[in-house]
């Protein structure tokens, strides 16, 4: 028993002494980078990484926005000797486990192919949800260190921004495993999300007369690729009919013209002749929709020969901004409402299904798979062609929309109901 | 000293579940199912097809070990082959449990290496691991199925924590269409790889003896292969349902790459390190039970009454092979030799062996 006694509280003591001595990470030994860039600078890599400088709660209170982080950027033959060469310059080792986005500045998204990529995926550190975007018109560290939100760190603010595509379906969201799964994907090509720097206009002029500009970050619009090929940038319009198409608009809003309808008397009881009737012609002639859900099919079919591309979109909905003299309590009205919803949803999803068959000739919908999973036959034929047959194809779009709410109020308030 | 024959009794629930996790440890590590043909989206169905299969191949191993209920598979090969050939068999058998042991270590090394810790030399890594794997096996039989118990329920429910939470990552059209992608012969040759690649049928041979219901053996065959080849479906279909086809055969470790996308609300995240417990705790078993069936094969060939006196040895030996061809080259990047090897030994192992010891033994029967 004594001896037992004695083992137990050896092997206890031994496992105080013996703990971890390889592969200790410290906190103060490492670079924790939030977002890096990549860019081509002399047909070298130019690596741009933000690390969190980290800093007592207490100093932290009375620091500036976004001084708590620091830039380093490394040069090298491929994305890891560039890597190793911010050692050089920086005292201490990145880490990119904690990396949340990577950005590629445009030339570099031009000009790489996805081998570039090999590091990212095959080191274990780099995880792959990171969000992938293509910095539109610039170099990626161009784009970085830009905080104009309430987020204290420049790189959770750029992902706050991507997150918001719950909001605002003009983002694309992808991620590092998803954008391999389209890659690999015959019968669907990657589109990548999209990050700009623009120009704030200023608002408090006093406060910030320093004479120097001052920057946001938009996420609007999304880069279609064909293969690793960048064909070409969607708007944040055509982004939003994307995301309809591919069924990843779970939420956020549809604006569309509010129809013109002469009113007639609507009510139950006859509306008071009154100046208080908004006589204004308004500017904005645009109602919004909020999307309750929506779901999406695409199809493809094969009729006389031809392929036909079949988008089926339903909508529900709730009325949540009505500009113009509408009466929306009647249900023909309603009706007109609802049909020119699904007017504008319809003209949107064609022009941009139109704008990527010219333009791009690249199947970023994902047609493609739904030809294979159609007619898988025919699919082992047309699959080395595919891009080009997709962007030949006569389409079909067809919406259903289904307001099911209407909110507090059921007149616009520019009329006067009566008695 | 504990007497190696008779007197340890396992029970079936046990052995079901020591099956299932020697099976299942192989799809949670390294996945070799997304790459074997026909590789599309039809894998689910050539695992279904491999059921009857698995069940032929094994045929003549499960009817001499329920002719022979009181002897493991060295032991009866010895009685029907005859003194010499029977003892070439018995070597032929440790040297498969051996060879199965070294492949085991230096996968689970590989792996540990690739995810959890990079600085660690090879042969730190792999001594922790067989120290443990050798304590356990000193302890014999009874300790490992009763560990079973343990942490094959622990394993199980790992592997439904993730399946679960990644639902919001699966994309069940990437398994459309179905069976049109790949011919009928891919499908056949997949399942058949499969089915040969079931060693650890090898496993219920050698605990036979050792069972508390003897008449059980069938059932038991049955119930771990059913129920290993739905775990294992269930694995692969979340795996390719989330990474898709193509990615997963990209990845050394499918499985472990699929914990590492799960993201629930910003807040249940990074929680791979999960699996990777379950993925170390899974081997050390399957690690643990492979030594201490190498050492028993070792002794029945030998005539020795008792194994524990070879497991030290035995481990060494383990040890010394592992790092030796862990320091020269990654086993997984050469999986594919790695496959043959074991797809030839594996037949003769658990279907030509037996097949003709069973002949031999339908010669032989009056004599025995």
């Amino acid at each position: 028993m004594t001896k037992k006694i004695l083992f137990l509280n050896i092997i206890i003591i031994m496992s105080i002494f013996l703990t971890a001595c390889w592969n200790a990470m410290e906190l103060n030994a490492l670079g924790i980078t939030l977002v890096i860039g990549l860019d081509f600078e002399d047909d070298k890599v130019l690596l741009t990484a933000e690390i969190i400088e980290p800093v007592p709660a207490k100093e932290k209170a009375s620091m500036k926005r976004g001084s708590i982080v620091t830039y380093v950027q490394g040069t090298g033959d491929n994305v890891f000797d560039a890597f190793r060469d911010i050692t050089l310059k920086f005292d201490r080792k990145l880490y990119i486990a904690h990396n949340k986005v990577i950005i590629f500045g445009e030339e570099f998204a031009r000009r790489a192919s996805v081998t570039d990529l090999d590091l990212l995926v095959r080191d274990r550190e780099q995880r792959e949800t990171a969000y992938l975007l293509i910095a539109k018109g610039s170099k990626a560290y161009e784009v970085m260190g830009v905080a104009s939100g309430l987020e204290e760190i420049p790189g959770n603010y750029i992902l706050k921004l991507i997150e918001n595509f719950k909001y605002n379906p003009k983002v694309i969201k992808v991620n590092l495993a998803e954008y391999l799964r389209y890659f690999y994907d015959r019968g669907q090509q990657p589109v990548l999300g999209v990050i700009e720097k623009r120009e704030k206009l200023k608002i408090n002029k006093i406060e910030k007369s320093n004479g120097g500009k001052e920057y946001e970050l938009t996420v609007i619009g999304g880069a279609a690729f064909k293969r690793e090929k960048l064909v070409g940038f969607l708007d944040g319009i055509e982004t939003k009919a994307f995301n309809i198409i591919m069924g990843r608009a779970k939420s956020g809003i549809i604006t569309f013209p509010t129809p013109n309808i002469t009113d007639t008397n609507s009510g139950p009881t006859k509306p008071i002749e009154s100046d208080i009737k908004s006589e204004g012609i308004s500017n904005i002639r645009i109602s919004t929709v909020d999307i309750i859900n929506m779901k999406t099919k695409k199809d493809v079919e094969i009729i006389d020969g031809n392929i036909v591309l079949k988008v089926k979109v339903k909508l529900r909905g709730s009325l949540e901004e009505i500009t113009g003299d509408i009466d929306i309590s009647t249900k023909d009205n309603m009706l007109k409402v609802e049909e020119a919803c699904s007017k504008e949803i319809k003209k949107r999803i064609e022009d941009t299904i139109l704008k990527v068959q010219r333009e791009f000739e690249s199947d970023i919908f994902g047609f493609g798979s739904a030809f294979h999973r159609k007619y898988p036959k025919e699919w082992h034929k047309v699959k080395d062609n595919w891009n080009d047959i997709f962007s030949k194809s006569d389409f079909q779009v067809e919406i259903e929309t289904n307001i099911i709410r209407t909110g507090l109020i059921n007149t616009p308030i520019g009329k006067i109901k009566g008695r | 000293m504990e007497n190696i024959k008779g007197e340890t009794k396992i029970s079936s629930y046990q052995v079901i579940l020591l099956i299932i996790i020697y099976r299942v440890i192989i799809a949670f590590t390294y996945m070799p199912i997304v790459n074997t043909p026909p590789g599309n989206q039809d894998i689910w169905i050539t695992l279904l097809l491999s059921i009857p299969y698995t069940i032929i191949l094994c045929w003549p191993i499960l009817y001499l070990s329920s002719k022979f209920k009181d002897l493991t598979i060295i032991e009866y090969s010895e009685k029907i082959l005859g003194k010499v050939i029977g003892k070439i068999t018995g070597i032929y058998y440790t040297l498969f449990l051996l060879m199965f042991s070294i492949i085991l270590v230096a996968t689970l090394v590989e792996i540990l290496d690739t995810t959890m810790f990079p600085e660690t030399p090879t042969f730190v890594s792999t001594i922790i691991m067989l120290i443990t794997c050798a304590y356990i096996s000193y302890k014999g039989l009874e300790a490992i199925g009763r560990g079973a118990e343990v942490f094959v329920p622990f394993i199980l429910v790992v592997i439904l924590l993730f399946v679960v939470l990644s639902y919001k990552n699966y994309d069940f059209t990437v398994f459309l269409p179905i069976l049109s992608d790949s011919t009928f012969k891919e499908l056949n040759i997949g399942a058949l790889d499969r089915s040969i690649k079931f060693s650890d049928i090898i496993i219920l041979a050698m605990i036979t003896p050792h069972l508390e219901r003897k008449e059980e053996l069938n059932k038991i065959f049955m119930k771990a292969l059913i129920y290993s080849v739905f775990i294992v479906i269930i694995l692969v279909i979340a795996t390719q349902a989330v990474l898709g086809i193509e990615y997963a055969k990209h990845t050394s470790f499918p499985f472990f790459t699929f914990s590492r996308l799960v993201n629930l609300l910003d807040f249940i995240q990074r929680i791979d390190v999960l699996s990777v417990i379950a993925l170390i705790i899974g081997n050390i078993g399957k690690i643990a039970g492979y030594l201490y069936f190498t050492t028993v094969a070792f002794t029945q060939t030998i005539n020795k009454k008792t194994n524990r006196p070879y497991i030290i040895p035995i481990t060494i030996l383990v040890l010394i092979v592992t790092v030796s061809i862990k320091d020269r080259r990654s086993i997984l990047s050469v999986g594919e030799e790695l496959e043959k090897i074991i797809l030839i030994t594996s037949l003769i192992t658990i279907f030509i062996l037996p097949l003709v010891t069973t002949i031999v033994y339908f010669f032989r029967r009056k004599n025995l």
